[in-house]
C-alpha cells in the first residue's frame, strides 16, 4: 500500500467517525406526542403467543391477546370485581344451577350472532378438547339451552368460585362456525366477539389487531393495537425509551426506576396476585420434621433477599395468598430472621451439624437471585446446599414426581379467589402436576379448603380459609418470600391504561394522544 | 455460535510434520515464535491466567462466596476495585476465581474433542476402506447439525453442571479435529518410515500411536489452542441463555448474564467479565496464530 | 461430474438420517412428558396415559424412530406440542428472517473479510497488517451477545439512530447482521491471508512476476484467483453455521429466526419442533455446502477433472 492509499483508509476511518457524532448531534427525541403512526398502539411483551384457541393454550401472552379478541360470560375488573361482560343478568337457582340471559345483538367478527348455541359449543368443546384451563370448569355438568339468549349451567357439585371461572379468558366465547370453517388453524385465525379482530400473526415477531367498529359496546379507541415480542427486559424497557414501543408490560424491576425518571414515561406499579415461594419435599427427610422447616424460615433473611431480588418492588410475604386475593389473612406475623434460634430447632430436630442438601430452581433470573442468596444464608447455620438449574418443563415434571429437596415457584391466584390461590397448593389430593409439590398433607386444611369450596356464603368461606391459612402458616411447608408488584410503563401520550392484577390488561379504551 | 474457528487449509500444516523429530527443530520453532511480538504477548497473557488461576486462593481480596446485600451493584471503588456485583459480592475476586472455570471448561472440553476426534480421525485416515467412510459420515451428521444448538440440547437433556458443559461443548466441535487428523494421518502414512515400523511387526496401534500422532502433533496444537478459545466462547453462550454452570461458580458468561439486567444502571457488572472473556480469547488467538506460523516452515522469511 | 453430483446428494441421505437418529436420541432422553407439555400439567394421569398411548409414546425407541422417519420421508414433520401447528409451518414462517440475517451478515463478513485480508498478505508484517490482524481477532474475541448489548447502548440509547429490536426494515437488520458479521469477518479475513500467504510462495506466482507484470495484476489475476477456493469453503461454512447458530444474536435483537424458535422449542420439549427444525437446519447446511463444492469444482479444472 503506497502512501496515497493509506492517506485514504485514514481520511475514510476519519470521515466515519465523523458521521457517527453526526447524527448522534441529531439524535431524534420523542417528544410528548407520537409523532407518526398515532392510530397504532405498539405494545411489547415477553414472548409470542402459542395460539390464539382458547382451548389449545392457558398462557399469559396468548391471554393477553385473547382478552381484546374475546369476550367471556363476566368481566374482572382491574380491581378485581366480577361484573357481567356478554350476560345482561343470571341468577342461582340452586347452589348447583345458574340461568343465564346473554346481552342481545352482539356479533362475532364473521357477522354471526352470539346465541346460547354459541356459549353451549364453547364449553362442550372446552371439555371434549380437554383444553389445558379446562380444570377451571371441572365441577360444569352441562349447558342446557333455554332458548336464543337464555341458557342454564348445571353443576356437578355445588363450586363456590364457579362464576368467577367464567371471567377467565380461558373460558372466552367462540363462535361455532368459525372454529369448524378455521379447523386444525383456528388458533391462527381466531373470531371472537371482542373490540379488537385479529388481522396478522409474524411467528415470533408481532401480533397485529384492528379495531372492531361494530363492537357491542361501540368502536374501541385505538385504530390498531400490534404486540410485539421483545425477550430481554432491558430490550424492552429500552424500546419505551425510545418510542418504539408505547406500552411495556412487565418491566423488569431495575429498569423499573429508570424508565420512573424519564419525563415522558409514565411507570405504573401495582400490587400483583403472585405468591412466590420456596416449598420443602415433605415426602424426604428432613424436611418431614416441622422444626426443620421452621429452622430453615428462621436462618433466612426474607425481607431483605425480597428487597434484592425485586430491588423494592415486592412485599415481602407473610403467609400463603398475596393480599390483593379474596380472603387474603394479612394479619399473619411471620417467621422472622432468627439465625440463632434457627440453629437451636434444627439442633432439636438432631442436626446440629447442619446437613446437606439442595434448592431446585428454573432459570427464572429472580428465583436464582433468591435461591444464590439462601444457598448463603443457610451456608450460615451449617446447612449445605447446592442449586440446581434447569429448563421450566423438566423442572415441573421433576418436581411433580418428588425428586427435588427444596423448590422455588410461583403461583399466581388468576382468578383473585382463595380457593384458586390454595386449594390447588394445599389440598392432599392435589399432589404432584396438579400443584401440591411439597406433599403437604393436613386433614384438617382438607376439610377447611373443600369447605372453602362448595360453600356459597362469602362469610363462611371466609372463616374457612382464615383457619385454612393460619394451619398452613404453622405447619410451614414453605418459605412465605414475596408477593411481586406488577410492573408495566407507558409512554406518556398513551392515555386510559388501567393495569390488571392478573396482567392481562383491557386495552379497548387505550389510544395515542 | 458463530464462533467457529477454522484451521487453516487442511494441507498447509498436516504436510508440514516432518518424518524426523529432532529437539533442535522444537528449538528452532520456539525461537521463530519468541520473534513474533504478538504471539509472545498472548504467550504471557495466557501465563498470567494460568497464574491467577493457580493462586486465586491468595491473591483474590475477597471470598468470591461472601455476599454483601446492603453494598449491592456498587462502581469499582477503594474496597472493591473492580466493584461489586447484584447480590454484593466482589468483582474482582470473582474474575480471579472465575480464571479456574473458564480455563478447565476450555482445556477439558478441547481435550475431548481431540480425544475423541483424534482418535475417530486417526483411525478413518489409517485404515480407510469402509471404517473411513461410516466415521465421516458420522462427522458429517455433527458438523450439520448447528454447534451451540447441538449443546443446548445436550446440556437440555442431561442438565447443567460444569461436567455437562464441557461434555457437550467437547462432542459439538469434535468433526474438525477428526478432519485434521485425518488429513495429517494420510500424509504421513505413507512415508517410508511407517514402512520401516511396519517391516519389523510393529502392531497398528503402535504405529499409529508412537509414529503417526506424534508427527502429526503441529495442526492439533494449533486447532486445539484456538479451539480452547472456541469452547470458552461457547461455554459463556450457554451460561448466558441460563443453561450453563451452576451458582454460586464466577463462570464468566454467567456474570456476564446476571450483569446484562442492570446494565443501565450498573455497567461495571458485565462489562468487566465481558472484558476478562475477551482478553483471554484475544491472547489464546494470538497465541495460536503465532503458532501456526511458527510450525509452518513455509513460512519463513 | 454429473455422477460426482449424484454421488454427493445421494450421501446427503444416510447424513440427514444420522442427523434425525442424533437428535431424536437426545429428545428421547430429555426429561418431561410429551404428552403433558400437551395437556398441560394439570391434566389427569389417565388422560395422559391415553394420549401417550395414541402419540405411540409407550412404543420402544426403535418403533417410534421408524416412525419419525417414515413421517419425514412423506414430508411431515409433525405438529408443534406448544402452538399445535405443523412444524414446518412454523419453520417456514421464520426462514426468511434467518435467511435475511445470515445473508447480511455474510455480505458485512465478505466486504470487510477479504479486501483486508489480502492487504495483509501482501504486506505481511506491516503496520497495517498488524492493525488489521489485531481488529480481526478482537471480532472474534468479543463474545457476540456483549458485542449485540454495547451496540444498543450506543446506536440505540445514546445516538438513537437505529432501533434496538425487532424485524421489518433495513434498519432493523444493521446491527444484528454487523454482530454477527464481524466475528464472521474475522474468521474470513484470517483465512484470507494465511491462504493469499499459500498462494504467493508458488512457483506460477514467481513465474508472474518474473514475466514484469506488475503487482496488482499478480494479486488479483494470479493470486486472488487460486487462494479463493478454501475462503470459499470458509464462507460456506460460516453461512451454514449462521442459519442455526445465530441464536444468542436473536434472543439480543428479538429476531424473529429459526435459531431463537429452535432453543424455546428445546426448552419447552417442543420434541417434533425440535427434530423437525434440525432436520431442516442440516439438510440446509449440506445443501450449501454441496452447492459451495460443485461451485468450485467448476471453477477448478484441478478438482473437476478428480471427479469426471
Amino acid at each position: 500500500m503506497n502512501a496515497g492509499t493509506r492517506l485514504g483508509v485514514v481520511a475514510l476511518s476519519l470521515l466515519v467517525m465523523a458521521a457517527l457524532v453526526a447524527t448522534g448531534c441529531a439524535k431524534k427525541e420523542v417528544g410528548p406526542s407520537k409523532g407518526q403512526n398515532v392510530d397504532t398502539l405498539v405494545v411489547a411483551m415477553g414472548a409470542d403467543a402459542r395460539s390464539l384457541d382458547p382451548h389449545a393454550t392457558n398462557d399469559q401472552p396468548s391471554a393477553r391477546v385473547m382478552k381484546l379478541v374475546y369476550n367471556r360470560l363476566m368481566y374482572q375488573t382491574e380491581d378485581l370485581k366480577i361484573e357481567n361482560d356478554l350476560v345482561e343478568s343470571y341468577n342461582a337457582v340452586s347452589s348447583t344451577v345458574f340461568e343465564f340471559k346473554l346481552r342481545p345483538n352482539v356479533k362475532f367478527h364473521n357477522g354471526e350472532t352470539l346465541s346460547s348455541n354459541d356459549v353451549k359449543f364453547t364449553f362442550e368443546r372446552m371439555i371434549a378438547n380437554k383444553a389445558p384451563a379446562a380444570f377451571l370448569v371441572a365441577a360444569l355438568d352441562k349447558v342446557e339451552v333455554i332458548d336464543a339468549l337464555n341458557f342454564r349451567m348445571i353443576l356437578k357439585y355445588p363450586f363456590g368460585p364457579f362464576v368467577t371461572h367464567l371471567a377467565h379468558t380461558a373460558t372466552s366465547i367462540v363462535n361455532e362456525k368459525a372454529v369448524t370453517a378455521g379447523g386444525a388453524d383456528y388458533g391462527r385465525n381466531p373470531v371472537g366477539t371482542g373490540p379488537f379482530k385479529f388481522v396478522e400473526w409474524k411467528a415470533g415477531d408481532s401480533i397485529t389487531l384492528a379495531a372492531y367498529d361494530a363492537y357491542h359496546l361501540g368502536a374501541p379507541k385505538a385504530k390498531t393495537i400490534r404486540f410485539r415480542f421483545i425477550p430481554e427486559d432491558a430490550n424492552r424497557a429500552i424500546a419505551l425509551e425510545t418510542g418504539e414501543a408505547d406500552i411495556v408490560y412487565d418491566v423488569g424491576p431495575n429498569d423499573y426506576k429508570n424508565l420512573d425518571a424519564i419525563p415522558e414515561i409514565d411507570a405504573k406499579r401495582i400490587a400483583g396476585l403472585t405468591t412466590f415461594y420456596m416449598g420443602f419435599n415433605m415426602a424426604k427427610k428432613p424436611f418431614d420434621d416441622v422444626r426443620v422447616r421452621r429452622a430453615i424460615n428462621l436462618a433466612l433473611d426474607v425481607d431483605t433477599a425480597t428487597r434484592v431480588a425485586f430491588e423494592g418492588f415486592a412485599v415481602p410475604a407473610k403467609g400463603p395468598l398475596a393480599p390483593t386475593v379474596q380472603f387474603a389473612d394479612t394479619s399473619l406475623p411471620g417467621y422472622g430472621y432468627d439465625p440463632a434460634k434457627a440453629k437451636q430447632l434444627l439442633a432439636e430436630a438432631g442436626y446440629a451439624n447442619g446437613f446437606k442438601t439442595s434448592i431446585w430452581t428454573n432459570n427464572n433470573p429472580i428465583r436464582v437471585k433468591f435461591a444464590e442468596i439462601f444457598q448463603e444464608q443457610l451456608r450460615q447455620v451449617g446447612i449445605e446446599c447446592a442449586i440446581e438449574i434447569m429448563e421450566f418443563a423438566p423442572y415441573l415434571d421433576r418436581t411433580a414426581l418428588g425428586e427435588h429437596d427444596m423448590f422455588m415457584l410461583g403461583w399466581v391466584a388468576v382468578t383473585g379467589d382463595a380457593d384458586y390461590g390454595m386449594y390447588s397448593l394445599f389440598h392432599s389430593t392435589q399432589f404432584g402436576d396438579a400443584g401440591n409439590r411439597t406433599f403437604y398433607k393436613n386433614p384438617k386444611v382438607d376439610e377447611l379448603l373443600d369447605k372453602g369450596r362448595v360453600s356459597v356464603n362469602p362469610e363462611d368461606r371466609r372463616a374457612a380459609y382464615a383457619e385454612a391459612q393460619k394451619l398452613v402458616y404453622e405447619d410451614a411447608p414453605w418459605v412465605f418470600l414475596a408477593f411481586r408488584e406488577d410492573l408495566n410503563a407507558t409512554r406518556n401520550y398513551v392515555k386510559g391504561f388501567v393495569p390488571h392484577a392478573a396482567g392481562h390488561h383491557n386495552l379497548y379504551k387505550v389510544y395515542n394522544e | 455460535m458463530s464462533h467457529t474457528i477454522i484451521a487453516p487449509p487442511a494441507g498447509t500444516a498436516a504436510a508440514t510434520a516432518s518424518p524426523v523429530k529432532k529437539r533442535s527443530q522444537l528449538a528452532e520453532v520456539w525461537r521463530r515464535l519468541v520473534r513474533n511480538k504478538m504471539a509472545m504477548f498472548g504467550l504471557v497473557v495466557i501465563s498470567l491466567i494460568i497464574a491467577a488461576a493457580i493462586t486465586a486462593d491468595w491473591i483474590s481480596p475477597y471470598d468470591y462466596r461472601t455476599q454483601d446485600l446492603n453494598a449491592i451493584s456498587q462502581k469499582p471503588n477503594a474496597q472493591h476495585i473492580l466493584g461489586t456485583d447484584d447480590l454484593g459480592r466482589d468483582i474482582l475476586s470473582r474474575i480471579i476465581h472465575g480464571t479456574r472455570i473458564s480455563l478447565l471448561v476450555g482445556f477439558v472440553s478441547v481435550s475431548i474433542s481431540v480425544a475423541v476426534g483424534g482418535g475417530l480421525g486417526a483411525v478413518s485416515g489409517y485404515y480407510g476402506g469402509t471404517l473411513d467412510n461410516v466415521i465421516m459420515r458420522f462427522m458429517d451428521v455433527l458438523l450439520a447439525i448447528p454447534s451451540i444448538l447441538l449443546a443446548i440440547a445436550i446440556v437440555s437433556a442431561f442438565g447443567g453442571g460444569i461436567i455437562n458443559v464441557m461434555i457437550a461443548v467437547g462432542i459439538s466441535s469434535v468433526p474438525s479435529y477428526a478432519r485434521i487428523v485425518k488429513a495429517s494421518v494420510i500424509s504421513i502414512k505413507e512415508n517410508e518410515f511407517i514402512e520401516a515400523a511396519r517391516a519389523i511387526g510393529a502392531s497398528d496401534f503402535r504405529i499409529v500411536t508412537k509414529h503417526i500422532l506424534p508427527n502429526a502433533m503441529a495442526p492439533i496444537i494449533v486447532q486445539a489452542t484456538l479451539g480452547v478459545a472456541g469452547a470458552i466462547l461457547s461455554a459463556a453462550g450457554l451460561s448466558f441463555i441460563g443453561m450453563g454452570i451452576q451458582p454460586p461458580t464466577p463462570e464468566w458468561g454467567a456474570m456476564l448474564s446476571n450483569g446484562r439486567h442492570i446494565i443501565r444502571t450498573a455497567w461495571h457488572v458485565a462489562t468487566f467479565p465481558g472484558l476478562a472473556i475477551m482478553l483471554t480469547i484475544f491472547a489464546l488467538n494470538l497465541l495460536g496464530d503465532g503458532l501456526r506460523d511458527a510450525l509452518d516452515p513455509r513460512l519463513k522469511n | 461430474m454429473h455422477k460426482y453430483i449424484l454421488r454427493r446428494v445421494l450421501l446427503l441421505i444416510p447424513v440427514m438420517l444420522g442427523v434425525s437418529f442424533v437428535v431424536f436420541t437426545i429428545m428421547f432422553f430429555t426429561p418431561g412428558d410429551p404428552a403433558k407439555i400437551m395437556l398441560g400439567e394439570r391434566a389427569p394421569a389417565e388422560e395422559v396415559a391415553l394420549l401417550r398411548t395414541q402419540m405411540g409414546l409407550d412404543d420402544p425407541f426403535h418403533i417410534q424412530f421408524f416412525n419419525f422417519v417414515k413421517n419425514a420421508v412423506q414430508g411431515d414433520l409433525g405438529r408443534s406440542l406448544v402452538t399445535k401447528r405443523p412444524v414446518a409451518a412454523e419453520i417456514w414462517s421464520r426462514f426468511p428472517a434467518t435467511l435475511q440475517l445470515s445473508a447480511a451478515a455474510v455480505l458485512i463478513a465478505i466486504l470487510m473479510g477479504i479486501p483486508i485480508g489480502i492487504i495483509s498478505a501482501t504486506k505481511q508484517y506491516s503496520a497495517f497488517d498488524m492493525i488489521s490482524m489485531v481488529i480481526a481477532l478482537l471480532g472474534v474475541s468479543m463474545p457476540n451477545f456483549w458485542q449485540g448489548m454495547m451496540m444498543i447502548l450506543l446506536f440505540s440509547i445514546t445516538f438513537r439512530v437505529l432501533p434496538s429490536s425487532g424485524y421489518g426494515t433495513l434498519g432493523h437488520l444493521i446491527m444484528p447482521a454487523a454482530t454477527i458479521g464481524t466475528s464472521a469477518a474475522a474468521v474470513i479475513t484470517r483465512m484470507t491471508r494465511s491462504s493469499m500467504l499459500e498462494v504467493v510462495r508458488q512457483d506460477y506466482i514467481r513465474t508472474a512476476r518474473a514475466k514484469g507484470l506488475s503487482e496488482r495484476v499478480v494479486i488479483n489475476r494470479h493470486a486472488l484467483k487460486n487462494a479463493l477456493i478454501p475462503i470459499v469453503t470458509v464462507i460456506g461454512l460460516q453461512f451454514g453455521s449462521l442459519l442455526g447458530g445465530a441464536v444468542l444474536t436473536e434472543s439480543i435483537f428479538s429476531w424473529p429466526g429459526v435459531g431463537r424458535f429452535m432453543v424455546d422449542a428445546i426448552r419447552t420439549k417442543d420434541y417434533p419442533s425440535v427434530q423437525g427444525g434440525v432436520l431442516m437446519l442440516a439438510l440446509t447446511f449440506s445443501i450449501v455446502n454441496l452447492a459451495v463444492d460443485i461451485l468450485y469444482a467448476y471453477i477448478d479444472p484441478r478438482i473437476k477433472a478428480q471427479y469426471k
